[in-house]
């Protein structure tokens, strides 16, 4: 098993080069296609044509789009991500604290959305052919219905603004102070460095954002896992654990949830993936200071270097999810794992 | 002896009141073996669903019951059944591949097995279940434990099961075509071993098969099922050399044999009556089929009459006035001389295939497996060839490079004097009106959303033949096929098993193709439908001239059919010659080792012998280990 999956994740990541190279690529060429100047925005008020041109010549704009690329990929291989125009600060550093923030979200959402959602998948099937069922499946309907940004706006309208139960701006109550940094990532550097006031403060801040990403992955993972669980009863294995008298509690959790998960677990990858897209919005409404918030402020300010960064960012995070689920799926299968 | 399971009377209905199972009464003592033999739709399932409580949707049992130790199975509920199951009754499926859950392995099924059955500390588990493998002949048993089904040969994933089904000494087993699903080898241990723990533990069994020889060989008593009825029961040796059921008599001279004359095979007209049709025949159920039926026998119901000590016999006709005229056996057959002075249909040179290994992502290959070897093979016109193997032996391989379907890595193939071997259009060309392939799965191979008219005259696709053209010709095919001119307009799905399998033939055969080539195409037909395939084809070479290679695990079928036989073994011909040489005098150890794992007619030749039944597991493991 080890060294299996210790090949995969090699191969997943030789096979990330070349589309990290396309995507880079992609992303920068579109970049210089937008209308924006970054020269004059780097510029202070005032300046004259030749500080222009110097500027120019200082940020490598004056040369061609291709050698201008080279430019780029070369200092990101060197670790110099470059700084940003707007901010004023390396771009390292904005997303140093960014993609924590975002990984944190995304890790619970799809924690919270995969339990939701086997736990409702499960009782879709022990429902299956009742008026049960089909409530549950008119719900999950009209659940999915809803995009996840409208989600988080009904969420603040009734869950912050006029049941005020949940705090919908930010990471923290603003009277709580930052710990000192650890690993970046908010929860564990509160529990790291005893401060269960900030552990307290962060999460239930993350409830509603977690809620307004989570719920419509759930009722995919509902609908996947029941097909799956229902198709999985009719196969010889099961009737065969009945004939030997094996408890229908035991058949399902035993013999048949392990088989159903399969289709599940390649589902859940892609999603995975989505999801990251998701944020982009649900961190604007909730102010979530993620990866989302600064690359919606970054495009706002024709802040190439920082969006540049950033969406090379979320393939990264993408590709690592599917590489994350794969390993979970060999694990999960014995057939993938001795052949 | 004490009776373990006592059915009486048993009856059970579909939703609309027809009863697929009729008045079913038999015992089956301690360690007695009953077998319930049948074709497919007989209802010889629907016992073991009865006793399990899964009976299809609607169905139900209307009448009588079904004593268990003083239980009666019919009645209990559901828990009380569930604690029977596993502990006092124990099943042994038909497929055992399927049978064991692909993600847990061995070890895990049979310990949560015995966690079930309970009385054993779970420190005593993996010794016990070690001993258990041991002992239904598993080399490694250790290693077993680790391993998960997919890894295990069908053979042996059934002799997993079986060992698990005696784990708990139950009292009753039922085996379900336990057989089936497994090579002809194969079939010989798994049943020497499953007679052996029966009879080591004293167990009563109900054995289910279709297959009436190796029901003699395995019960002490058997009951022939028609139509959710009991028509024949007796002792096995008695059922199987002196049936006394029209249809039982049929069901024997229907099935070919391995030794002796070889007789024409006799035929019953149409198929089993489906459960819709049972209402339309309210007296014998077999009368619209049976060749000596008179018309009382559509009005009423026969009884069970004991025609002989514990013979029993349910026909109007049981003393056998009138079915002494199924006594005269049917003609000999003669297979025609094949013609040497003409250009041969086919020749094959030096056959070779190789799969390649896949390689792995920094390219290294596994090694690759040769699946044909250096095969040479010359067919004459109007000779029919039998290729005979097991699984894994090569023989489909053979068939679709000869068809064209895969290219051969060496050798030649020679179709009526001209090289085809690389597929230029001309080849193409001549190989498509010289040769056309039947394939095994007429469910598959038939294009459900397309009609049968247009199936069978799939070939006159491209000359652009005209409507009133090809359903001319397609009446044609199925006039020649036998199959009612009413099909035309049908679709596949509304034909049974053996009236698709002929519209497969038929559909080859539009083409006036020299030589089909057949991949087990009875291979999953009922004994009564295979017969009929099987004279069909002879009357084509009658009609046609024609010649076949016929691919089959099913030596009785190659040697009614064929007059030459190629044994094949892992890709290597090992033995070939005219069949009776070939069957009668093997060369080849393996040759005999097929041979000897077949039933033989004559029940005072012990079987199976013991060149049949050494352990084999190698094979699975072989591929575990790839």
């Amino acid at each position: 098993m080890g060294r299996i999956a210790l090949e995969l994740l090699l191969r997943r990541i030789i096979l990330a080069i070349p589309i990290l190279i396309c995507v880079s690529a992609l992303i920068f060429i579109l970049l210089r296609l937008v209308p924006a100047d970054p020269v004059a925005m780097s510029l202070p008020p005032g300046s004259s044509q030749a500080d222009y041109e110097a500027m120019k010549q200082a940020l490598g704009l004056d040369r061609s789009i291709p050698e201008q690329y080279w430019i780029w990929i070369s200092s990101l291989l060197r670790g110099d991500f470059g700084t940003s125009v707007f901010f004023r600060r390396p771009v390292i550093d904005l997303v140093a604290t960014a993609l924590p923030a975002t990984v944190e979200l995304v890790v619970f959402s799809l924690i919270v959305g995969t339990l939701l959602g086997i736990g409702g998948g499960m009782l879709m099937f022990a429902w299956r052919g009742t008026i049960g069922e089909q409530v549950l499946d008119l719900g999950t309907t009209a659940i999915m219905a809803v995009p996840e940004f409208l989600w988080a706006i009904l969420l603040i309208l009734f869950l912050g603004v006029a049941v005020p139960l949940l705090p919908f701006i930010g990471r923290l109550d603003p009277s709580v102070s930052l710990p000192p940094s650890v690993t970046g990532f908010l929860l564990l550097d509160s529990i790291m460095t005893g401060r269960p006031d900030v552990l307290g403060s962060a999460l239930t801040h993350m409830v509603l954002p977690v809620i307004a990403l989570s719920i419509g992955l759930a009722p995919l993972i509902m609908r996947v896992l029941r097909s799956s669980l229902i198709e999985t009863i009719m196969e010889d294995y099961i009737t065969q654990a009945r004939l030997r008298g094996i408890s229908e509690r035991q058949i399902i959790l035993h013999h048949a949830l392990k088989n159903a998960a399969l289709p599940t677990i390649s589902l859940i990858g892609v999603q995975g993936g989505f999801m990251f897209g998701g944020t982009v919005l649900v961190e604007m409404i909730f102010a979530y200071p993620g990866l989302g918030n600064l690359m919606v402020d970054a495009v706002r300010n024709h802040d190439l270097p920082v969006v540049q960064v950033v969406g090379l960012v979320y393939c990264v995070l993408v590709l690592a999810i599917n590489a994350i689920v794969d390993v979970i799926y060999l694990a999960a299968n014995p057939k993938l794992r001795m052949a | 002896m004490a009776d373990v399971l006592r059915a009486k009377n048993l009856t059970v209905s579909s939703a609309g009141g027809i009863a697929v199972l009729r008045d079913i009464s038999f015992a089956v003592a301690r360690g007695e073996i009953i077998g319930l033999v049948g074709e497919s739709g007989a209802g010889k399932s629907m016992l073991g669903r009865v006793i399990a409580a899964n009976l299809p949707g609607g169905f139900h049992v209307s009448e009588g019951s079904l004593d268990f130790g003083g239980a009666d199975l019919t009645r209990i509920t559901g828990e009380a059944r569930r604690q029977l199951l596993g502990r006092e009754i124990a099943f042994i499926p038909q497929e055992p591949l399927t049978s064991l859950n692909p993600v847990l392995t061995i070890g895990q099924q049979f310990s949560e097995h015995l966690a079930r059955i309970g009385g054993l500390p779970r420190s005593a588990f993996r010794e016990h279940i070690v001993q258990a493998l041991a002992d239904v002949r598993l080399r490694n048993p250790e290693d077993l434990l680790q391993r998960y089904p997919f890894q295990l040969s069908g053979g042996m994933c059934q002799r997993v099961l079986i060992a698990m089904a005696f784990a708990a000494k139950p009292a009753l087993v039922i085996a379900d075509e336990p057989t089936t699903a497994l090579d002809v080898s194969t079939q010989a241990t798994v049943v020497q071993i499953m007679r052996r723990l029966q009879r080591e533990q004293g167990t009563a069994m109900v054995f289910i098969t279709h297959d009436l020889r190796l029901a003699a060989r395995v019960c002490n008593r058997i009951a022939v099922l028609y139509a959710g009825e009991v028509i024949e029961e007796g002792p096995a040796g008695e059922v199987l050399e002196a049936p006394r059921h029209p249809y039982t008599r049929v069901l024997k001279a229907a099935n070919p044999v391995l030794s002796g004359p070889r007789h024409r095979l006799r035929t019953l007209p149409d198929q089993m009556p489906t459960v819709e049709a049972f209402a339309r025949l309210p007296g014998c159920r077999f009368a619209t089929r049976c060749p000596v039926a008179d018309p009382a026998c559509a009005a009423a119901i026969p009884t069970l009459r004991e025609i002989a000590p514990a013979h029993f016999v349910r026909c109007s006709d049981a003393c056998g006035e009138r079915a002494a005229a199924l006594v005269e056996a049917e003609p000999i057959l003669v297979p025609p001389a094949a013609d040497k002075g003409s250009e041969p249909v086919l020749v094959l040179e030096g056959l070779s295939k190789h799969y390649p290994g896949k390689a792995d992502w920094l390219g290294r290959r596994k090694p690759g497996t040769d699946a044909v070897k250096n095969v040479g093979l010359t067919v004459q016109r109007g000779e029919f060839i039998g290729i005979v193997g097991e699984s894994g032996s090569g023989k489909s391989t053979l068939a679709r490079l000869i068809a064209g379907l895969e290219t051969p890595t060496d050798g030649r193939i020679l179709v009526a004097g001209e090289d085809v071997t690389r597929a230029d259009s001309k080849a193409r060309a001549l190989r498509l009106e010289t040769l056309q392939m039947v394939f095994q799965d007429p469910q598959s191979a038939l294009n459900p959303r397309r009609s049968i008219d247009h199936i069978v005259t799939q070939a006159m696709e491209p000359t652009g033949a005209s409507r009133a053209e090809r359903l001319e010709r397609a009446r044609s095919l199925l006039a020649e096929t036998k199959l009612s001119g009413e099909l035309l307009e049908r679709y596949p799905a509304q034909l049974s098993g053996g009236q698709k399998q002929r519209v497969n033939i038929a559909r080859a055969l539009c083409v006036t193709p020299h030589l089909l080539i057949a991949d087990e195409i009875v291979s999953g037909l009922d004994v009564s439908v295979q017969a009929q395939i099987l004279n069909l084809l002879l009357d084509l070479r009658a009609a046609r001239d024609l010649s076949l290679v016929l691919i089959s695990h099913d030596l009785a079928v190659v040697r009614y059919l064929c007059s030459r036989v190629v044994i094949m073994h892992h890709g290597v011909v090992v033995e070939e010659g005219e069949v009776d040489r070939v069957f009668g005098d093997p060369q080849h150890p393996y040759t005999r080792q097929l041979i000897a794992a077949v039933p033989p007619d004559d029940l005072d030749t012990p079987w199976p012998a013991p060149v049949a039944v050494e352990p084999d597991n190698a094979e699975g493991l072989e591929r575990a280990s790839i």
